[in-house]
């Protein structure tokens, strides 16, 4: 972390240095300020980490090339919520009132950020990353936008081939008990038995739960051609994919959308091999702007790039993009509609946003071959 | 005489806070000190008074936000009501285990206070019909007395209500402490043998305190809840449960404004330690194992060993 | 949503039972590891202390980074671990718990939930957040006992915490130190009037309680994954495994950890997933009403 921000200190000395030197006397504007209100501490701490390494890489590239606004610098100003509603509450108000931040990243938790939007409704521009509560956008405000797919959306593509490319007769499910968990489960569970695939049992476990092998015992019992494993939290998704192997299960294993990262697989090792999954992020994409942001956040931080970065990192192209088209920071109501008006382009790929501030991403298949996501291209 | 007029003062100076500053963001700590102090103030009979640790506290304070809540938001008991009823249900849970539980002592109730609350979580989290689980409730209207004007939105608002709350509360405990029933309470924390060969009903009086303190965790549980807006099971959970009992420790248990104090300190230390980012909670780690050992009596114990030779009638029954 | 059981042969429904049974046990093995460490400073010393947990964490972690920075094997990382964090407890107990043994018991308490605290969110900090996986040869292989299957991890916490349970209690039973340890165990004060020696108890106490702790993070650890907050689960099972068994009592921390292990792994297969750890409350607050002393405890005089 020291390292880190010796880096970055010494990168903005840098471009410091350079500015007064080049022609374009910018040195006296001030930087354009994003909030990222995440957990940094207590359950979500990894993936928040992780959320504000990606925004960093993409600000960092962003200001590399001269910034935005004709040569403001993007500053993040982290703050963390605990994991908790009136933390991220607190944060929100310290960030608008106190910071007097531009704009406002954030939301991992459900509960936070269905907090979180109300303290900034109508005040702020506040994109939500990755919390998949469809009321973060059905019960939105103006400047409110989510980008993450919630879990009906990739259910198509996915369902679809599973259906089609896999030759199972008979699946059962492990998902985490919440909204996203048994919504999973109903979605897939219709989509898939109408195209003859029959579910013989799901079982539920929970956030703080550390061992499972007493519901993947029963599943195994149950004798199904495949296993759809429904988890968010990376550790608890790692621990189940190693541990339906320790209990003798041979079948295949499904992972379930949206939930791919470098660190399970580290973490899941052999368990993981040849699994299927969805996402929006597909790391050999040939976007160049992809690229050109797994680069730099190589260069800064020590984490495999993950999906909850790019998302981060999205967010930030996003302000950028949009506050340099409409020439101003702050003038929400424009940069709303510049964002919801046509295709934005980005390094998840091109896409839209619904008139409730819902981006409707492209999924993509992806696969873990030889300890790496792959995206399959069929 | 000086404690009351101290008291009074300190009434008065609270009562401006929020006047001096337009800053919303302080205004939200102070809400989130009132509502807390409130919580430990009702842990402080359980753990002060009656001298009893319990681990199960944080789940009445989860009874009353869900029990405000449903019955404002399904059966449409809106506003004071829903307090009411919110530390009714919470108290009546209290009764129950409180009547099983309180026969035991020391470690042991610790656990059987862990167990209960454990299960009532449990129940809160899979109960998905009522209390819709683990997405918990969220769009919770703002409470109203009725009136467009009484309707409470404001993160100002919401601190003198809740602050009127404490001051009753606390004058309710200075009351009761000063009484024979308080007396009674004391002798039978400090010795127990020789209080019930006095005559004194040891169980009824546990009882008594345990109910009181879940009642109004109840209500502080319903104004949180009607405050943030959100609740979910978490707030069961160990992390609200170990800061509750932070609170009353570092601000000195077995009394009145200890646990106010310690409030306060909880909300306002970790804000102000916030720049430090990841190192916050560590310090925090550090300054409570300070306090702890160098301060046993809390925070308020400086305060009376600056103020030693001050002692009067009066600070005797402050000790309690 | 859920299918029942299909009715195949009853000797499948006899599998899965023997199968959730066996697992039952090993997690109860991992229980009374952590239990016994506990209720020997609870028993000895009378100290509760919440950063027991913090122990767990630390043995675990420590064979982590043996492993990855050192390239030292597992079972020779574990062994090390083990004595360095048995060593780590009794630095704690000449910062913290000796210098506080005569104030009152809350005092102990809330110091050692501080010092859980710190040790967590230090881990937090010098660990990382992320969680990590401890490489053990053993934690794939499957053992094969009829129809039911047991990775060699698993039984290798269960083996080996049967074996340190053995050794524990001929130390207790037959050793000098082990009847001082008794002794203060029973009357402080008579201890020390007869010429025991307080400071080496209170120093040996931890050693042990610790290093068993830290052996349990380093066995259980590579079963499943490893994070800085694992210490609060980890104290708090301890916790109700002592309780039920009778606080000072080994023998209650191995019957009362592997009952509460099978319970929750019976009720979680046959009743509900998501009530196993209610269940396994409902069981202690039963067993605490019907014994408050626990079960094999002694009743406390107040």
């Amino acid at each position: 972390m020291i390292t880190r921000r010796i880096l970055m200190a010494a990168g903005a000395a840098l471009m410091a240095g350079s500015l007064f030197a080049g022609v374009v006397q910018a040195a006296d504007k001030p930087p354009v300020r994003i909030g990222a209100i995440l957990p940094l501490s207590g359950a979500g701490a990894f993936d928040g980490q992780l959320a504000a390494e990606g925004m960093e890489a993409m600000a960092s590239i962003i200001n590399k090339k001269g910034g935005i606004l004709d040569g403001r610098m993007i500053e993040l100003v982290k703050y963390d919520d605990k994991g908790v509603p009136e933390e991220a509450v607190s944060a929100a108000k310290r960030a608008i009132e106190q910071d007097k931040v531009d704009a406002i990243v954030g939301g991992w938790f459900s509960a936070v950020a269905l907090s979180l939007k109300e303290e900034t409704r109508d005040k702020m521009l506040t994109i939500m990353t990755s919390s998949q509560h469809p009321k973060v956008t059905e019960e939105g405000h103006k400047y409110n936008f989510r980008l993450n797919a919630t879990s009906t959306m990739n259910s198509n593509t996915y369902s679809k081939f599973i259906c089609d490319k896999m030759g199972l007769k008979t699946i059962a499910f492990i998902t985490i008990n919440d909204d996203y968990g048994r919504l999973e489960a109903q979605n897939y569970e219709k989509l898939l038995g109408e195209c003859g695939i029959k579910t013989l049992g799901n079982e539920y476990y929970n956030r703080n739960d550390t061992d499972f092998t007493t519901a993947l015992t029963k599943i195994r019992a149950l004798k199904p051609d495949a296993i759809y494993v429904s988890a968010i939290n990376t550790s608890q998704g790692a621990t189940i994919y190693r541990q339906i192997r320790q209990v003798g299960y041979k079948g295949t294993i499904i992972a379930s959308a949206g939930n791919m990262n470098p660190k399970l697989v580290e973490l899941s090792g052999p368990a993981l091999e040849g699994v299927y999954s969805v996402s929006l992020f597909a790391p050999d994409s040939d976007n160049p702007v992809l690229q050109e942001w797994i680069a730099e956040y190589k260069s800064q931080f020590s984490n495999e790039p993950a999906f909850i970065g790019s998302l981060g990192a999205q967010a930030v192209q996003l302000l950028a993009d949009a506050m340099n088209k409409v020439g101003d920071s702050r003038d929400y109501d424009k940069i709303a509609a510049a964002l919801k008006d046509g295709a934005q382009e980005t390094l998840l790929g091109t896409f839209e946003f619904d008139d409730k501030g819902q981006a409707l991403q492209q999924a993509y298949l992806i696969r873990v071959v030889d300890g790496k996501i792959t995206s399959v291209k069929d | 005489m000086t404690n009351r007029f101290l008291s009074i003062l300190a009434i008065a100076v609270l009562a401006i806070l929020p006047t001096l500053t337009g800053s919303s963001y302080l205004h939200h700590l102070m809400v989130l000190w009132m509502i807390f102090a409130l919580m430990a103030l009702s842990l402080n009979i359980i753990i002060g008074y009656l001298g009893e640790l319990t681990f199960g506290h944080a789940a009445f304070f989860g009874i009353g936000a869900y029990a405000g809540v449903i019955f404002g938001m399904d059966y449409g008991v809106g506003g004071v009501a829903a307090l009411i009823i919110a530390g009714a249900i919470a108290g009546l849970f209290g009764l129950v285990i409180g009547y099983v539980a309180l026969r035991i002592v020391g470690p042991q109730f610790a656990i059987l206070t862990l167990g209960f609350g454990s299960i009532i979580y449990t129940i809160t989290n899979y109960w998905v019909d009522v209390t819709r689980g683990p997405m918990g409730i969220t769009n919770i209207p703002p409470l109203s007395l009725g009136t467009e004007w009484l309707t409470f939105t404001t993160a100002k608002q919401y601190f003198y209500l809740s602050f009127v709350c404490v001051v009753i509360f606390a004058y309710v405990l200075h009351a009761l402490v000063s009484s024979r029933t308080g007396r009674a309470f004391i002798a039978t924390r400090e010795n127990p043998q020789l209080a019930s060969s006095i005559g004194i009903d040891i169980f009824r009086m546990k009882l008594l305190g345990f109910v009181v303190a879940t009642v109004v965790a109840g209500v502080a549980g319903a104004l949180y809840a009607h405050y943030v807006k959100v609740i979910t099971p978490e707030l069961m959970g160990l992390q609200y449960m170990s800061a509750f009992v932070i609170m009353v420790i570092v601000g000195g248990r077995g009394t009145i404004v200890g646990p106010i104090i310690g409030a306060l300190i909880y909300v306002g230390l970790l804000e102000l330690l916030r720049p430090l980012g990841a190192m916050r909670l560590v310090i925090f780690a550090a300054l409570l194992i300070a306090s702890v050992i160098f301060l046993p009596g809390g925070l308020v114990s400086l305060w009376r060993k600056v103020f030693y030779r001050r002692g009067s009638a009066g600070d005797v029954a402050k000790e309690a | 949503m859920r299918q029942p059981l299909p009715l195949m042969s009853g000797h499948m429904d006899f599998v899965v039972l023997g199968q959730q049974i066996v697992n039952g046990l090993v997690n109860g093995m991992a229980y009374v590891l952590i239990a016994t460490g506990l209720t020997l400073i609870f028993g000895v010393l009378r100290i509760v202390n919440f950063a027991h947990g913090e122990f767990y964490m630390l043995g675990a972690f420590i064979t982590y980074y043996i492993i990855t920075l050192m390239g030292v094997d597992y079972i020779w990382a574990a062994a090390i671990a083990t004595v360095v964090v048995a060593g780590l407890g009794i630095l704690a107990n000449v910062l913290f718990f000796w210098p506080l043994r005569k104030e009152h018991e809350f005092t102990i308490l809330l110091s050692s939930l501080g010092l859980a605290l710190l040790l967590t969110n230090g881990g937090e900090v010098i660990f990382g957040a992320d969680p990590k996986y401890i490489p053990s040869p053993f934690s794939e292989e499957i053992v094969e006992l009829g129809d039911i299957f047991v990775t060699q991890q698993r039984v290798l916490v269960f083996g080996v915490g049967v074996v340190v349970l053995v050794a524990l209690y001929y130390f207790i039973k037959n050793s000098t130190m082990g009847k001082m340890m008794r002794a203060t165990a029973q009357n402080p004060e008579g201890a020390a009037l007869t010429g025991i020696n307080i400071r080496k108890v209170h120093a040996v106490t931890f050693l042990l309680a610790c290093g068993l702790a830290a052996l349990a993070g380093a066995l259980v650890g590579p079963t499943a994954m490893i994070f800085p907050t694992v210490g609060s689960w980890a104290v708090l099972k301890g916790f109700i495994v002592v309780i039920m068994g009778g606080l000072g009592s080994i023998p209650g921390a191995l019957v009362g950890g592997l009952l509460l292990g099978v319970i929750e792994s019976l009720g979680g297969g046959y009743i509900s997933l998501g009530f196993a750890e209610a269940i396994g409350y409902a069981i202690i607050i039963v067993v605490l009403l019907w014994r408050p002393q626990g079960l094999f405890g002694v009743a406390r005089k107040a």
